[in-house]
């Protein structure tokens, strides 16, 4: 006998269409919500400057989402992001040294070790089964102690004035900002349209599911934080270009926040649920926030709180949009 | 003709006196700073510091004969200027020889406070003759320093304070004036009038409250000067520039003055300023750091940049033996001007400070050799 078990789920119900309204598109409604706010507040956001500046600002904490996003997608987390932006900016003082011609070995040994970091996150968590939260902080120690050891506390060299070129910019457009908006590009496009993005999907909606249907588990989540660590490199550069000087402290705060954009955007914990769209508009909800703070000369603070209470904001309508499926 | 000569000497005398007076001005950068009776009763740093001033504190109950073994719960080896005073500290236990120092004992607190809490009870676990603490938290140090000074180790405090007066000196600086200096040579750059912006370095940081607090109460006193906005730089360079972008979107070429905590932030403000093709303006708060400088001097900048050298630990470690020696110290041990060429400057001395050969990170002035110095990777030695 076979025995079919059925649920009542609502589908189609006006509250259930709703609720799917607002876990699909609630982050564009509160960017535009946010955008508006801000035209009535600041209006000088919307000079041809501060566009420019909020995405540049955006474009660095936009790239390590991308990474951030795509680890999210398969069930796990990356707290390690901001020791490999440390890492990569010593490697782009010590190996780049101030020459020019350096920088693309500078650059291949930064991805180099960013890679060898998300090999070591994905088996970690794949072959040792660590929790990704105390693999990502334990590599996050290990990195900064190693990159610390290595420089003594005092990173030698200087870095490439070539970088600088990423400070170029033409009106809003900058060189952050078209590798964000190419690199999320082209992973909007590996995950809806290629097999690789539809394995991601199935391995974080369910783990178990994904292995018996012969998808090669394991190999797609060290892939992911490999791609993750990669992201966090690029990121990394693109700060170091930024400020041209090894700042200890580069990219403090990008760790936390590239969670909470890819959260914020639609992004579920528990993975299989959501997309780099929904990151996009994540970032500049956060990156408009922290610019509107400065413009209306509150404290850091208020930053501080109106994020917080932004992020929870959101992980609450998610948790009831999302509550029938 | 006695009594016209007496006048000739009296009156240049007088004109003696005062081109003396006019000289220590300048040679302080013109520098003096008078504190109001309000300024003082609104800033309990500014008591405690001024008080102590004038205190000697009695240290016969801790004499003892050497060698000694000084325990050093530092900031560690968490950026350049902590990873010189570590250098600065080896270098000169070395110098003074085993005679004098028999161990040397070192916590690194990587810049937390939360670190250092444990890390100065494991240092007083092994019993030390003295302690130098750089605290990293003035509330969350305060109980530490209390319960060595009751286990009978003198703590000196060095580079910052802690909220117990329990301890038998300290040495640094006045930072309230440090900040009021910066903001009246902001001041009188503007003739007292103008827009100013305020840069901060870490809320809730003792150095940086303390700074702000005696930058406020200058500005305050000068209504002609209109501060336009003030927020932490979080002493980083990213995030000064990141935070002077969206100023410069908001305010342009309207900004006569900048008030900066620190040089890390100042080159984040520079480099923005210069992406951005617009005039730097005027900065108080430059420091005698080789990568501020190198941008100063590339760009002409006009600066009064102050001093906090990491090379103020060889005074510590002194002030220690003088403690073991018995000998009564002073409650609060100023560098300024103890340490050669710890002074403030501004611009117009600038080329002076900057070294060719030191890296950007380097913060001067360096007592030690500069061979040590090279030998560390902070500087290159000419061959020659």
């Amino acid at each position: 006998m076979k025995l079919i078990q059925t649920y009542e789920t609502g589908a189609g119900s006006s509250p259930w269409r709703l609720r799917k309204f607002v876990a699909d598109y609630g982050v564009y409604i509160a960017l535009a919500i946010l955008l508006l706010a801000g035209a009535l507040l600041t209006p000088k956001l919307y000079a041809v400057d501060t566009i420019a500046v909020v995405m540049r600002q955006a474009s660095q904490l936009g790239i390590v989402a991308i990474g951030q996003t795509l680890i999210l997608l398969v069930a796990g987390l990356d707290l390690s992001v901001s020791g490999v932006f440390i890492m990569t900016s010593v490697v782009m003082a010590e190996v780049g040294n101030g020459r020019d011609e350096m920088v693309i070995p500078a650059i291949a040994t930064a991805l180099a070790l960013g890679g060898i970091v998300g090999l070591g996150n994905g088996w970690l968590v794949t072959k040792r089964r660590v929790p990704p939260f105390v693999a990502t902080l334990g590599m996050l120690v290990l990195v900064k102690g190693a990159t610390q050891a290595y420089t003594r506390g005092v990173p030698g060299g200087f870095v490439p004035e070539i970088l600088g070129i990423v400070n170029r910019s033409w009106s809003f457009l900058s060189i952050p900002l078209i590798l964000w908006l190419g690199l999320s590009a082209i992973f909007i496009f590996v995950l809806r349209g290629t097999a690789y993005g539809r394995r991601v999907y199935a391995v974080g909606s369910n783990i178990e599911a994904a292995r018996l249907s012969g998808i090669p588990v394991d190999a797609i989540r060290i892939s992911i934080y490999v791609l993750g660590s990669l992201f966090a490199v690029i990121s990394g550069i693109v700060l170091t270009g930024y400020v041209l000087y090894v700042d200890r402290f580069i990219g403090s705060g990008l760790d936390l926040d590239s969670i909470a954009a890819a959260v914020v955007g639609g992004t579920a914990f528990t993975g299989g649920r959501g997309g780099l769209l929904g990151t996009i508009a994540g970032v500049l909800i956060i990156q408009i926030l922290s610019t509107m703070v400065v413009l209306l000369g509150l404290d850091v603070e208020v930053q501080f709180i109106i994020k917080g209470l932004v992020i929870l904001g959101a992980v609450t309508l998610y948790s009831v949009a999302n509550a029938d499926s | 003709m006695k009594r016209i000569l007496q006048c000739i000497l009296l009156v240049s005398l007088v004109f003696g006196l005062g081109a003396l007076s006019l000289a220590q001005d300048d040679m302080a950068g013109g520098m003096s700073f008078e504190f109001t009776d309000e300024q003082i009763e609104a800033s309990p740093y500014l008591q405690s510091v001024l008080s102590r001033l004038d205190e000697t504190y009695d240290t016969s109950d801790f004499a003892k004969e050497g060698p000694y073994r000084i325990a050093f719960a530092a900031q560690g080896t968490s950026n350049a200027w902590s990873a010189l005073m570590d250098a600065h500290a080896y270098w000169y236990v070395e110098h003074l020889g085993e005679e004098v120092v028999s161990e040397f004992m070192y916590g690194d607190a990587q810049r937390s406070a939360d670190i250092q809490v444990p890390q100065v009870e494991d240092l007083l676990a092994q019993e030390p003759d003295a302690m130098i603490l750089v605290p990293m938290g003035a509330a969350a140090l305060s109980a530490p320093v209390e319960r060595a000074m009751m286990q009978g180790v003198p703590v000196v405090l060095c580079a910052s304070a802690v909220e117990t007066d329990n301890f038998v000196t300290e040495v640094g600086t006045n930072l309230w004036t440090v900040g009021a200096n910066l903001a009246q040579w902001i001041v009188d750059q503007l003739d007292g009038e103008g827009n100013v912006l305020v840069m901060v370095g870490v809320p809730g940081v003792t150095t940086s409250d303390v700074m702000e607090e005696g930058a406020q109460a200058v500005f305050d006193a000068n209504p002609g000067i209109n501060i336009l906005d003030k927020q932490p730089g979080f002493w980083s360079t990213a995030e000064a520039k990141t935070i002077m972008e969206t100023w410069l979107t908001q305010h342009g070429d309207n900004v006569d003055a900048i008030w900066s905590g620190g040089a890390q932030m100042s080159q984040g403000i520079i480099s923005a300023y210069l992406d951005a093709g617009l005039d730097i303006p005027p900065i108080g708060g430059g420091e005698w750091q080789n990568g501020f400088l190198r941008l100063a001097l590339e760009h002409d900048i006009d600066y009064l940049a102050w001093q906090y050298p990491n090379a103020m630990i060889t005074l510590c470690i002194d002030a220690a033996l003088q403690i073991l020696a018995g000998e009564p110290i002073p409650r609060f041990i100023d560098f300024s001007g103890v340490i050669p060429n710890s002074e403030p400057f501004t611009d117009e001395q600038g080329a002076e400070y900057f070294r060719e050969e030191w890296s950007d990170d380097v913060h001067g002035p360096i007592t030690m050799p500069d061979e040590k110095l090279a030998e560390l990777g902070f500087a290159t030695m000419d061959d020659g």
